[in-house]
């Protein structure tokens, strides 16, 4: 997965509202983002990386950068 | 010697919360996006007099309305919210149900994974020749536990009591269990003060998540995805070792009947247990997640709507605070 699919299909699996987040987008910014948004993320990844993200470690994450750099630059494809 | 599910009571509080007066009381999340994410419309909550003895009392009334009370010899109760301190609370429901003092009784502490504790612990008392015929009842009042400004578990908890008579029968009708415990999550899901590790605080400090969620140590805390971590790596578990116990295969199962936490979790682990979605059941609406007492209503709702029917196999999984989880398979 390229990073800005990460974004958009992040978002899409999130349900968060507006369409235009990048990779610097803050996650905190983002209206919708709470508890359940983390669990979604937890599932996302769980899902498309095989990870097991804790919630300790997602309260270190700001944005969708911070993210990718958790679960490993090296798992994406080249943009 | 075998031991089978008789008849089930169930009893809600009078008092219903709906989304749209959470959207009001707190003018954040709209009532239609806590549906369709978390499964709930409403919830039942008790009246501030209203105890998990006084539920539990309500949900025996009815199911011992067309059973033999005279031939209950143990009672069971579920609850994390008992009346007092001691005595216990089922000593309490013996009394007030009239039922005869040759009787075992006698509260455990468990949370979502306490039906199947109960059902564990009534086979086990009847195979071992020490009762024929026991009243679980599962009674949780979260909603006290709960601090007035946490939307989050305001939103996700309701009231509500269930009692199940489990009758000892010639023919086995409750199966092979797993049971499972892990306290390092304790943290997770947790009322901290009130006991006497930390007492009562009645200077308590409100605290707030990081989903701006208000709580103190007074009142329940829930670390949600760290519960959801939880659930996602010991259900698929206990579910896979529930079948080899009973050799069974995924296939063989009728029905699938989990704790019902809330319509997200529950479903993502459903999509990755890989359970057909016919053959599971979802419906928490009118009633949020009301802890032990979630199984029990489900399977006495899945009864009377005909999604099951007697002689179906059903999976039974409960898991939640402590950590604490345990499944099994019933026939019904």
């Amino acid at each position: 997965m390229k990073k800005n699919e990460f974004v958009s299909q992040l978002s899409e699996f999130c349900e968060f509202e507006n369409e235009n987040f990048t990779l610097e987008t803050l996650f905190k910014s983002i209206n919708g983002y709470d508890s359940l948004a983390v669990m979604s993320i937890i599932a996302f990844v769980d899902e498309n990386f095989k990870m097991s993200l804790t919630a300790s470690q997602l309260n270190k994450i700001t944005d969708f950068n911070s993210l990718v750099e958790l679960i490993g630059k090296d798992k994406f494809e080249d943009e | 010697m075998g031991a089978k599910l008789m008849a089930f009571g169930i009893y809600l509080p009078e008092f219903v919360l709906t989304n749209i007066q959470l959207s009001k009381d707190f003018g954040r999340w709209e009532p239609e996006k806590i549906e369709s994410k978390l499964g709930i419309k409403e919830r039942h909550i008790s009246e501030v007099d209203e105890t998990a003895g006084d539920m539990a009392f309500k949900a025996a009334l009815k199911v011992l309305q067309n059973y033999d009370k005279s031939k209950i010899d143990m009672l069971l109760l579920c609850t994390q919210s008992p009346d007092y301190f001691l005595p216990t609370t089922a000593c309490i429901l013996q009394n007030r149900l009239g039922l005869k003092t040759d009787l075992c009784a006698y509260d455990f502490n468990l949370g979502c994974s306490g039906f199947i504790y109960g059902l564990a612990m009534a086979k086990s008392f009847i195979n071992a020749g020490i009762a024929t015929s026991v009243l679980l009842i599962t009674s949780e009042t979260y909603s006290k536990h709960i601090h007035p400004k946490d939307l989050a578990l305001k939103t996700v908890f309701g009231d509500g009591a269930a009692a199940t008579i489990i009758e000892s029968s010639n023919q086995d009708q409750i199966f092979e269990f797993v049971l499972g415990t892990d306290g390092s999550g304790k943290d997770n899901l947790i009322v901290s003060n009130g006991g006497f590790r930390n007492a009562f605080d009645p200077l308590v400090q409100e605290k707030t998540t990081d989903s701006d969620n208000i709580y103190s140590d007074n009142h329940l805390f829930m670390n949600g995805p760290e519960i959801f971590n939880f659930t996602n790596i010991a259900v698929p578990k206990a579910v896979e070792q529930c079948l080899v116990k009973n050799k069974m295969s995924l296939d063989e199962v009728d029905y699938f009947i989990f704790h019902q936490a809330n319509k997200y979790m529950i479903e993502y682990l459903r999509k990755k247990i890989g359970i057909p979605k016919e053959k599971y059941y979802v419906n928490m609406l009118l009633t949020g997640n009301t802890v032990s007492a979630t199984i029990p209503i489900a399977i006495d709702d899945a009864l009377k709507n005909g999604k099951i029917v007697k002689g179906n196999k059903v999976l039974l999984c409960g898991f939640g605070v402590g950590y604490s989880w345990g499944a099994v398979i019933i026939e019904v």
